[in-house]
């Protein structure tokens, strides 16, 4: 570990939920202007998690706690793989670990809307999961290699101009990952009658709070990896990652929930012929 | 030395199955088993000590060896015929006779009086397996001691079977071991059928109906298998018309030149190798096997029988690399994982979960056989250890749990670990270290995805596979936990370190008992502490059981793929920092203990019921008409309309049928 | 502490519960939603979830079947709460309030903090009424911040009076 490990390492901890809850107070902002409002303040995500954090502790049962806070854990370490620049299959597979535990801590309460939410986010992981590993081998195959230092000192043009349907493979996945409409289906805002809250249903003050920072550290992955696609200069980059947020938000405020039986099928399908679309094209250059 | 531990590995397993037999006194049996268990546990890490060894018995009291299992062989083929007949079932016969016939031909009249020497070739992978075998195989027999007796109790039998259980369970261990060390091809095809036979003698074990009929259905499919050994057998004397091929070492080192003659033989070795580990067109018998006594479950059918096929395969993989064979097993592995996974989402019983689970990972080690470079020949093998250890545990807390709630089926664990604290949080140990980084299993499937990368179509359905997996573990995870917080009577806490260190080890519940007796207790804690020690040691085990392998597979060409350092292991494209994520889930681990168990004020909420719930959230109810309590019913999603194992069952049939034919109708040509 | 405090009144999530209501208030609690009044822009939320909100905002008359949901969903709130009642039937029974089912306004059942009239009250009304109660609820905080539980104390109270 050099120090520029280590100042990777300390700013993954602890700017990132800065930036993640600046995005989604962002998001919050473009969102309700998008629907003729004036909207909240861009700090808010920030007032609702302190806010979450004064509450008193309410749990249907302590294996709520254990999860919650190892689904931190699991985002705060792939975020930092990823500041790390490792792996890329094995910040996915930490990614996973949180996932995993979301699920089980919604599973803990026998609460119908945290298990309805459990098992609809259990499909979700099982909709992005691959797309996600196939956008990883895309990259692969493109520059010979899954560490991310390696493809950055290696591989010296865009990603987005080899694997531009990967790209859009990847933007379908994060939707469904970052449960925005119309993939919406474990948890959403909107859907009180059906859902509650799905997933977080029953999670409460505190631990709703853990959850909220987790989900940024995520949110800051997320961005982490549409950068990768254009790592080669950092003003591009930036553009990118801020028009693929928007084109995420957008998408969320013109489309209603779809359910999971149309999820599923479609996402796999697109997400497979695309996949292929591309890597043929990879392997084309190549010859 | 060696001799020595080689008798004892294959002949003392024998002589105890034989004793167990005999001798009536179940105390007496016990300590037999126990015994034999420890004997066999020493002489494999003496032998592991050692190294790589050949052997060639000539005589075993004055009778010449290979004479003796020739004899043997024909012997339990005519009693496997036998039963064939009784059975009235004609596929037996048929098949039996299709492998008496010609294996008489051959040592009759084609090559009498085969000598192959070294008649046993213990590599790197036979230590492994032989340490698999004898510590984890003991571990289980042991397990069967009480398991049996419940079992039988629960059956209200008059008179114990137990005597012809253990014989073949612990003669098993024997042939098991046997298998793993021959490199006469005949030996090893002898022992396999021995492994066939006990199979099909465990599964029919409780004699009902539908024992026999997937007893049965278990033993044509492995014969399938075994015709094709018999083949190959002809066929690599026919091809190349000499017995010195019928050494494995021989064969799989065989000269360049001869490859495109020896692909047949191969390609008819790895089919019986995939008929012994149930891949997909037979992954029938495997799910039919789950009848049997869970101790059967766990020996057979997923740690060490169901490898045998996954050994041979990997062993002979060197031998047909880079070849149009290799491709073809590599896409048929895939397909397996692809759809026993998708199988596995469609289960609620939970040996069937198990069964699936084990035939995709088997599937995966036979696709990382056949991606063929060091690095998923290295995947293939640490695949083989961690799958062994979990699934073995997995099977035994599956058993455990079924005798205590007469159940096997997943819906009825919700919230199991409000009953059951302690088997709970060591299944649930089980699952996740079948599932999640930094445990050795998910590593293994890392370096196969990575080793796949360059094969889309198998990457792709690795890919998929995998997404499915974690479906099933995760939802399977989350419903032992699933029920409301128990009132606890106050335990005495001096201080809170103290009482993190209870809940660490003990759990939420830490006044529970845990009644099961040791010989459950000790099976159950040493391989859910085996699965996370051994994760933990990957570097270490990589360095000293797995990299060896693959070195001495190909000598010369091979490039180190992986490189250990104190973080973990890192290769040409991608790194794996097993210690570091361990040391971050130790400490986020220790960190979500000290968060649950910090005292202060916290409600105990009954579940968002609309408002509706039941006062007292330990009882969780909601006000339904009339205003009685209802309890909940909640139920998994498995998927059903999708991936229907009645669906699509056919089609996977019908697919690696296809995938087969192609592979043989390339190689015939 | 004082950022947990200024962030209390700063983002009040609220979940509407209908007792009996006519509908004529409820649509007036929604249309703080809509554009035109835009309740987000202080960071007011509608949660559909008890265990995630700070203001309970009830409409319409309790009557003796609702009264135990009213009583359950107020107990699943984690403090600090508060409670608004809204329109002439959720203050005081309304024009229900002699009827035979009915048992009253919503403090027959639960404390209420906040009180708004009409039938029904206009938006802006209710979010005056939401707005007082904010002054409510930054109070209550600081007894939560202190370690002191209004569920404890009632809790503790009873097992003395027994």
């Amino acid at each position: 570990m050099n120090t520029v490990d280590v100042i990777a390492v300390l700013a993954a901890v602890f700017l990132s939920p800065l930036l993640g809850g600046l995005v989604a107070g962002i998001d919050r902002k473009v969102t309700a202007r998008l629907q003729g409002r004036y909207g909240p303040p861009i700090f808010q995500p920030f007032y609702d998690v302190f806010k979450l954090f004064g509450k008193e502790k309410m749990v249907v049962n302590y294996w709520q706690i254990f999860c919650a806070y190892m689904y931190l854990a699991a985002n705060i370490l792939t975020v930092v793989l990823l500041a790390l620049q490792s792996d890329l299959l094995l910040i996915f597979f930490v990614l996973a670990v949180g996932g995993v535990f979301l699920v089980i801590g919604a599973l803990a309460a026998e609460s119908p809307y945290s298990q309805v939410g459990a098992q609809r986010e259990l499909i979700q992981m099982l909709t992005y999961e691959p797309l996600i590993i196939l956008v990883f081998v895309g990259i692969f195959l493109e520059t010979g290699s899954f560490k991310i230092s390696q493809i950055v000192a290696t591989y010296h043009q865009p990603l987005l101009i080899s694997l531009p349907l990967l790209f859009v493979v990847l933007g379908y996945a994060i939707v469904i990952k970052l449960r925005k409409s119309p993939f919406d289906i474990s948890t959403s805002h909107h859907a009180h009658q059906e859902l509650v809250k799905g997933v977080m249903t029953e999670y409460s003050g505190p631990y709703l709070g853990v959850i909220e920072i987790s989900h940024w550290y995520e949110t800051v992955f997320i961005l982490g990896l549409c950068a990768l696609f254009w790592h080669t200069n950092y003003i591009w980059m930036s553009v990118l990652v801020v028009l693929t947020y928007f084109g995420e938000v957008l998408v969320d405020n013109i489309t209603a929930r779809l359910t999971w039986r149309w999820m599923l099928p479609h996402a796999w399908t697109g997400g497979l012929l695309m996949s292929f679309a591309n890597y043929f094209w990879i392997y084309a250059k190549l010859k | 030395m060696v001799e020595g531990l080689v008798g004892v590995s294959i002949l003392l397993p024998c002589i105890a199955g034989l004793l167990c037999f005999l001798i009536k006194s179940p105390g007496t049996r016990s300590a037999i088993i126990v015994t034999t268990g420890a004997i066999l546990t020493i002489s494999a890490l003496m032998l592991f000590n050692i190294g790589p060894c050949t052997y060639t018995p000539h005589t075993i009291l004055g009778i010449d060896v290979n004479l003796l299992i020739t004899v043997a062989d024909f012997a339990l083929l005519f009693i496997i015929l036998g039963i064939a007949f009784k059975l009235g079932n004609p596929l037996v016969v048929i098949l039996t006779l299709l492998q008496i016939v010609p294996l008489a031909y051959f040592e009759l009249k084609m090559a009498p009086h085969v000598e192959v020497s070294p008649a046993f070739y213990i590599d790197r992978l036979a230590l492994i397996m032989n340490l698999i075998i004898s510590i984890v195989g003991s571990l289980i027999c042991i397990f069967g001691i009480r398991y049996m007796e419940e079992h039988e109790h629960h059956l209200h039998l008059k008179k114990s079977r137990q005597p012809r259980f253990f014989f073949f369970l612990v003669l098993f261990l024997g042939a098991m071991n046997g298998l793993v060390f021959s490199n006469n091809l005949l030996w090893l095809y002898f022992f396999w059928e021995v492994t066939t036979f006990c199979s099909f003698m465990l599964i029919g074990h409780d004699r009902t109906e539908i024992a026999i009929r997937n007893a049965t259905r278990a033993l044509w499919m492995n014969m399938t298998g075994g015709v094709a050994f018999v083949a190959a057998i002809i066929a690599i004397y026919y091809k190349t018309n000499s017995v010195e091929y019928l050494s494995l070492q021989t064969l799989i080192n065989h000269s360049p030149e001869l490859t495109g003659f020896l692909l047949l033989p191969f390609a008819l070795l790895c089919f019986a190798g995939f008929t012994k580990s149930a891949q997909v067109p037979f992954q029938s018998w495997l799910c039919g096997a789950m009848v049997a006594p869970t101790p059967v479950s766990a020996l057979l059918h997923s740690s060490t029988m169901v490898k045998a096929g996954v050994y041979l395969v990997v062993r002979l993989a060197p031998g047909f690399q880079g070849t149009y064979l290799s491709t073809m097993v590599a896409t048929f592995g895939a397909f397996t994982f692809l759809t026993a996974s998708a199988l596995a989402v469609n289960m609620s019983n939970g040996k069937k979960i198990l069964a699936y689970s084990t035939i995709a990972n088997l599937g995966l080690i036979i696709a990382c056989a056949g991606i063929n470079t060091p690095a998923a020949i290295i995947a293939a093998v640490l695949l083989i250890i961690f799958h062994a250890v979990s699934k073995g545990l997995l099977f035994l807390c599956v058993g455990t749990i079924e005798h205590a709630i007469g159940s096997r089926d997943i819906e009825d664990m919700r919230g199991l670990y409000n009953s059951m604290p302690a088997v709970s949080r060591i299944t649930i140990i089980g699952i996740l270290t079948m599932m999640l980084p930094p445990f050795g299993a998910l590593m293994s499937k890392w370096m196969a995805i990575e080793a796949a990368a360059n094969i889309p179509w198998v990457v792709v359905m690795v890919a998929l596979g995998s997404g499915l997996t974690v479906l099933f573990w995760a939802r399977w995870a989350g419903l032992f936990v699933s029920g409301p917080q128990l009132k606890q009577q106050e335990v005495k806490k001096e201080s809170a370190l103290k009482a993190t260190l209870m809940t660490m080890f003990r759990g939420f519940y830490p006044n529970a008992k845990w009644k099961d007796p040791a010989s459950i207790k000790v099976p159950l804690v040493l391989l859910a502490i085996g699965a996370i020690v051994l994760s933990m040691a990957v570097p270490w085990i990589y360095t000293i059981l797995v990299e060896p392998v693959v070195s001495s597979y190909r000598p010369g060409l091979f490039v180190e793929p992986f490189k250990t350092g104190p973080f973990g292991l890192t290769s040409g494209v991608g790194a794996f920092y097993v210690l570091p994520v361990f040391i971050v889930s130790i400490i986020a681990y220790l960190l979500a203990v000290v968060a649950s168990q910090k005292g202060g004020h916290r409600v105990i909420s009954a579940p968002y019921m609309c408002g509706e719930h039941y006062p007292d959230p330990t009882q969780p109810k909601f006000r339904s008409h009339m205003n009685s309590w209802r309890d909940y019913l909640a139920g998994n999603v498995y998927l059903h309309e999708f991936i229907g194992e009645d669906k699509i069952s056919y089609w996977i049939n019908i697919l690696s049928l296809i995938i087969l034919i192609v592979m043989f109708g390339e190689v015939v040509r | 502490m004082s950022l947990i405090s200024k962030s209390r009144v700063k983002s009040p999530w609220l979940i509407h519960f209908d007792c009996g209501s006519c509908n004529g208030c409820d649509i007036e609690v929604l249309a703080c939603l809509t554009p035109v009044y835009d309740i987000e822009r202080f960071g007011i939320i509608n949660v559909g979830n008890p265990k995630h909100a700070d203001i309970l905002v009830v409409t319409g008359t309790v009557n003796h079947r609702n009264k135990k949901a009213l009583k359950n969903i107020y107990d699943q709130m984690p403090e600090p709460k508060v409670v608004v009642a809204i329109g002439a039937c959720g203050t005081s029974g309304g024009v229900f309030r002699e009827a035979y089912n009915v048992v009253g306004g919503v403090d027959k059942v639960i404390p209420v903090d906040a009180y708004v009239s009409g039938c029904a009250p206009k938006p802006e009304a209710i979010i005056d009424g939401v707005v007082i109660a904010l002054g409510k609820l930054a109070e209550k905080g600081k007894k939560v911040d202190q370690g002191i539980f209004e569920r404890l104390e009632k809790t503790q109270s009873a097992i003395k009076a027994r």
